[in-house]
């Protein structure tokens, strides 16, 4: 197969103009059907092209949404803070300026115990440079990804009006954002600020755990590309999963808050004291 | 909560987390319990005539019964604008949620207008019977639909009339509870806020309540009697100040124990509320609603209370004192509701809030919306006298 | 019995009832059909959910387009490093099948920037074993290289170790500190 050398803007435009006028040799090989049909296709399962399933069990299956389970764990011992998690989240949903889905967060400990926290523009541009401002010496710095806790007695579902966010059975606290009237109540509910008010549609949003990727067998986008394995997910159906060993087994797991009784089935590996 | 021990030096690395830095319950939401509120207040004097026959109250008694109903009627006002989707505003009525507190506003909401309504058109039936014999036309068509296309006033149908007014007082009186009492638990159920998570929020707000509607009544009758040039009926006045004065004591009591009961206990993320009113409230909280709007109608209060004042003095201070109050009441609302959520939920900093002008919930627009019930109230004025004609006098 | 006034008041209450009733059998008919069949909640928000359009695909879905880069990639210590967090969605590019958009290829100390993003030992938050970190321009200085030089130079963006193992192989020089 011919390499593919890729020019380095991603110009739509110059590309029609390219085919239409034909005068790039092996322009046309550019275009070669991967399999599959017509849009909607794409969507199906069965022919997402080129995707091995990464949760085994859910494609080719009827999807019995009564008996699926699924677990997220983050390992703080592994986080370093590249940031490439809020950055997939943000060009997996378009997620606006300034409102974040996910966030990773820095601490940095002195030797008097006095915690730092910061998290510049949400972690969506990694961190670049040490904070400049602390004058005690540091003892200690590590990385917190935050998400949406998907908590299994859910504040945010319990103060909404109209019925606009809800757990599925299979666990996830997803969204309508054809019902939400934009009051703010879950917002101001959640205990871990993982909600936001997306300023253009004027409803809530939150991390939904990627459920569209989920239900095609696919990792959750965040997950997909951090690279050193700091967010981990998979289906408790399966006994072979990372997850599924990790929560069954004798390591420590924390989850946030945990006083304020909202059950999350967000899992903490190597959670330190001081993350709240 | 582990190993977090900080406390207020905390605020050296002040951390909000990153959707906490937006301020999304504004101004709007500080007006919308004070509105009922207002609402509420006024339903108090009402109902302490027509159900408990405070005689006293006469004078005012009509009149609160139309200035709850001119506040009523703008009550939706503040929540229209402040909704992302207002023209999605009727879900709260065909899927409220069992569970949500903000659910029940459709349905109290349409209850109360219709109690407090029908309560007006019981109460002034004789004087819209008299106005339909005087009117033409379309006027004469929305007069006979208010009087139930009946003229009867024999003996026996006011005596009906006065059981009527009395029942629907005395259902009015629980609807206005929740009216205003629920408003107090939509921010009594918000457990992620140290602030607002307290079973105290109810009693807090509709003691409050009470407070700013019996001050506004006060306060509007004054105002308005001596700018008609009419006179102001004093042992009114005094009944006004003196119930006036038990809930205003009963509300401050409630608020300085919650915020001692919570220094004192230091559970949970007290130091948060700690930092929050000795740090970004500390003018609005102590200074301006404990000390000047607190603390001075306490000792004027007391002086109503304890000392013979003539009725002219009385019922000058009367009026201050409402004034007074009713700042106190909507710098409350405004700690509670927009002070509450400066708090990060990092439980490590604080945001800042930034009031502006020409925002959906700008302060123009607060402006414009506490007018319009004034508006509605002159024009209510216009149909049903506030006095009746002895009390014009 | 009822005087003519009591009367007109049974038939206020009675239209007021009518009324109520007729408003709950409306409220009824406007409530969306798969409402309430899980829960207090639109069921059909789930299928809407599943049916969002997937922006990001994985390694393999890239890899499978481009085995030259494939067989570079998957040897190396990248191989855990996400094509499309370099390069940009598989969703720009990829539609149905057929390319429809070209994606970025990282140039100069953009290069170098997006390396220090993970490899920067000042943040002092990343654990030798999870990943090697170096400080610069001391790592420059530490090899004798110009420090004006970009970190592709010496390394291959997909498989850092590539080139400098076979440097080591080369010239049986073993590694010094970096």
């Amino acid at each position: 197969m011919k390499i593919e050398q890729a020019p380095p803007q991603l110009d739509r435009r110059a590309f029609i103009k390219k085919v239409l006028t034909g005068s790039v040799t092996g322009s046309l090989l550019l275009i070669y059907p991967m399999g599959g049909g017509d849009a909607l296709d794409m969507l199906q399962p069965s022919t997402i092209p080129d995707t091995p399933e990464q949760i085994p069990g859910i494609r080719g299956e009827e999807y019995d949404i009564h008996e699926r389970k699924f677990a997220f764990i983050v390992d703080i011992t592994r986080c370093i803070g590249c940031g490439s998690c809020c950055v997939a989240d943000k060009r997996e949903y378009n997620v606006p300026d300034g409102n974040y889905r996910t966030w990773v967060e820095r601490y940095i400990k002195d030797f008097d115990d006095q915690v730092y926290v910061d998290c510049p523009n949400g972690g969506l541009d990694g961190y670049q440079s040490p904070r400049t401002d602390i004058d005690a010496p540091v003892r200690d710095t590590f990385f917190v990804p935050k998400l949406c806790n998907m908590c299994k007695e859910a504040p945010c579902v319990q103060v909404c009006p109209v019925g606009a966010t809800f757990t599925t059975p299979d666990g996830f606290v997803l969204m309508d954002s054809d019902r939400c009237v934009g009051c703010g109540y879950c917002i101001q509910a959640c205990p871990y600020s993982s909600r936001f008010l997306n300023p253009i549609t004027h409803t809530a949003e939150k991390c939904t755990w990627c459920y569209h990727r989920v239900r095609k067998g696919l990792l959750p986008a965040c997950v997909e590309v951090c690279p050193t394995g700091a967010r981990k997910f998979g289906s408790l159906k399966d006994e072979t999963s990372e997850v599924y060993k990790i929560l069954k087994g004798p390591g420590v797991l924390s989850v946030l808050k945990e006083s304020m009784g909202t059950w999350p089935a967000l899992y903490y590996l190597g959670a330190r004291l001081e993350v709240i | 909560m582990s190993g977090f021990h900080e406390g207020s030096a905390m605020l050296l690395s002040n951390f909000v987390l990153p959707n906490d830095i937006h301020v999304h319950w504004s101004m709007m939401i500080v007006l919308y319990p004070y509105i009922t509120g207002l609402v509420d207040g006024a339903f108090i004097i009402a109902a302490l005539y027509y159900l408990f026959d405070v005689k006293s109250l006469k004078p005012v008694a009509r009149f609160s019964l139309l200035f709850a109903l001119a506040f009523l009627c703008c009550a939706t006002l503040p929540l229209l604008l402040h909704l992302g989707r207002p023209e999605r505003n009727l879900n709260m009525l065909l899927t409220p949620s069992p569970s949500s507190a903000m659910a029940g506003f459709g349905y109290i909401y349409a209850v109360s207008m219709g109690v407090l309504g029908f309560i007006v058109l019981f109460v002034y039936r004789a004087d819209l019977v008299k106005l339909k014999q005087r009117s033409r036309g379309m006027m004469k068509l929305i007069y006979r639909v208010l009087t139930f296309d009946c003229d009867d006033l024999s003996p026996r149908a006011m005596a009906l009339d006065a059981r009527i007014i009395k029942i629907l007082v005395g259902l009015g009186i629980p609807v206005a509870a929740f009216l205003h009492g629920y408003v107090g638990f939509i921010f009594g159920g918000v457990k992620a806020n140290p602030t607002w998570a307290t079973p105290l929020m109810p009693v807090i707000f509709l003691f409050s309540a009470c407070v700013s509607g019996i001050a506004a009544i006060v306060l509007a009758y004054i105002v308005i009697r001596k700018l008609t040039g009419k006179s102001i009926d004093g042992p009114c006045i005094i009944t006004c100040i003196k119930t006036l004065t038990g809930f205003f004591i009963l509300a401050f009591s409630f608020e300085m124990l919650e915020v001692f009961s919570h220094s004192y206990l230091k559970s949970g993320y007290h130091h948060m509320v700690e930092g929050l009113l000795n740090g970004p409230l500390a003018a609005s909280f102590w200074l301006w609603q404990v000390k000047i709007c607190s603390g001075i109608p306490l000792v004027l209060l007391g002086v109503m209370a304890f000392i013979k004042l003539q009725q002219s003095r009385y019922n000058l201070l009367a009026a201050g004192v409402s004034a007074i109050l009713l700042l106190q009441v909507f710098i409350m609302r405004w700690n509670v509701v927009i002070g509450g959520q400066l708090m990060s939920k990092s439980a490590r900093g604080y945001t800042v809030f930034h009031p502006e002008w020409f925002d959906k919930e700008g302060i123009l627009t607060v402006i414009v919306v506490m007018l319009i019930p004034f508006v509605i109230l002159f024009v209510l004025g216009k149909i049903f006298p506030f006095w009746t004609e002895e009390q014009n006098g | 019995m009822f005087s003519n006034y009591e009367f007109r008041l049974i038939i206020t209450v009675v239209i007021i009832g009518i009324a109520t009733g007729m408003g709950f059998v409306v409220k009824a008919q406007l409530i969306p059909d798969s409402f309430g069949t899980y829960g207090h909640y639109r069921a059909d928000a789930i299928d809407e959910e599943v049916l969002r359009p997937i922006r990001h695909g994985t390694n393999a879905s890239c890899l499978k387009c481009h085995p030259y880069e494939a067989a570079i990639h998957l040897k190396g210590r990248h191989q855990t490093i996400s094509c499309e967090f370099c390069h940009g969605t598989y969703a720009d590019h990829v539609n149905n099948g057929k390319k429809i958009g070209t994606l970025p290829v990282k140039k100069d100390t953009e290069i170098t920037t997006l390396c220090l993003r993970c490899h920067n030992t000042e943040i002092k938050a990343r654990s030798q074993a999870v990943i090697k970190t170096v400080a610069m321009p001391e790592h420059l200085e530490s090899q004798k290289v110009k420090v004006t030089h970009t970190c592709n130079q010496c390394h291959h963006v997909h498989a850092p170790l590539k080139y400098i193992n076979r440097a080591k192989q080369i010239t049986g020089i073993t590694e010094s500190e970096s």
